[in-house]
């Protein structure tokens, strides 16, 4: 459990995160793969400059942490037909075919390093298998779509 | 010699309900993500309520069923398992965890309470019937089909870690009278 220094800096600090940063990234799972990219892999620590420059290094991260986590817990609580909904629209807002984007997700799981550091085993189990659903479920889709056109 | 037939019966069914859930943990083990933690590094960490409604209702499945498609079916019965079957380790190895700090915790008492540690030894073997038995159902029919039997385990789990929590406080207090 994230133990903030200074709650009411780094509430201030998740609240401009979230007014700044995250209301322009649409639907949780385009937000978590954001949240995690911004986790450095060597260190485990979350960096954002806009928001170390508006808050100190170390609050910015623990309130990154903090988002980090919490959309994490909404989208792995989330039924598998909202995250098809989730990832499809992840899909379509990207610059590449959606085709190619999930030939990639498939491939290379990169939904992996979206996962929290210290999340329950069996929760972070239930992501992965998700995500893996319903990439299936999408490709499946686009297949039929393009059989039909 | 109706007796010993209906005893040797028994006795079969009984072995492969054992066999049955000694292979759906091996399968859990077998089938758990390499990428991730394994359950018996991660055995003592809690898992959200939410989850377990959510991996062992209906809900999910349905919404697959409707799809049509065999081969995403397949596939969603066979990582919900996989799921099922991980959480359904890790709660037993909590529990086994649990009762053995448990025992060590009542072993440095002076003050057992016998009601209390019947109530805690009948509800360790409950727990672990629970979990044989979701395991076995698990790998027979899915966790859908279980989702009041994995509360139960749920919450006789919980149940279990807040009775050692008061033992282990009821304990301290104890102590720090007797040495005051």
């Amino acid at each position: 459990m994230l133990v903030p220094d200074n709650p009411v800096t780094v509430g201030q600090a998740y609240d401009d995160l979230l007014r700044r940063s995250l209301s322009r990234v649409g639907g949780d799972l385009a937000r978590l793969i954001y949240l995690a990219s911004t986790r450095d892999y060597n260190t485990g620590k979350y960096h954002h400059d806009g928001l170390a420059a508006r808050f100190d290094a170390d609050v910015a991260c623990q309130a990154l942490e903090l988002a980090h986590r919490e959309t994490f817990q909404r989208i792995g609580a989330a039924s598998l037909e909202q995250l098809v909904d989730e990832l499809e629209s992840y899909v379509n807002s990207s610059q590449q075919s959606r085709e190619d984007v999930l030939r990639a997700w498939q491939k290379l799981e990169p939904y992996r390093v979206a996962l929290p550091a210290d999340v329950n085993v069996a929760v972070a189990q239930l992501f992965v298998s998700n995500v893996k659903i319903a990439v299936a479920i999408l490709q499946r889709r686009y297949q039929r779509e393009r059989l039909e056109a | 010699m109706m007796d010993l037939s209906g005893l040797i019966a028994g006795a079969v069914l009984l072995l492969l309900l054992i066999a049955l859930a000694i292979k759906g943990w091996l399968h859990s083990r077998e089938l758990q993500d390499p990428a991730l933690p394994t359950a018996d590094e991660d055995g003592a960490s809690i898992c959200p309520e939410e989850f377990v409604s959510r991996v062992f209702s209906r809900d999910d499945g349905d919404f697959v069923r409707k799809l049509g498609a065999s081969d995403i079916e397949r596939l969603f019965q066979k990582e919900r398992r996989k799921v099922a079957l991980l959480w359904v380790r890790q709660t037993s190895l909590m529990i086994r965890k649990l009762m053995a700090a448990h025992a060590r915790a009542a072993r440095q008492s002076q003050n057992l309470e016998f009601a209390m540690e019947i109530s805690i030894l009948a509800q360790f073997v409950a727990s672990m019937a629970a979990c044989a038995a979701l395991s076995f159902a698990i790998q027979i029919a899915g966790p859908s089909v279980v989702p009041s039997l994995a509360q139960f385990a749920q919450r006789l789990s919980r149940r279990m870690a807040k009775v050692h929590e008061a033992f282990e406080a009821s304990a301290l207090t104890k102590t720090a009278g007797g040495t005051a």
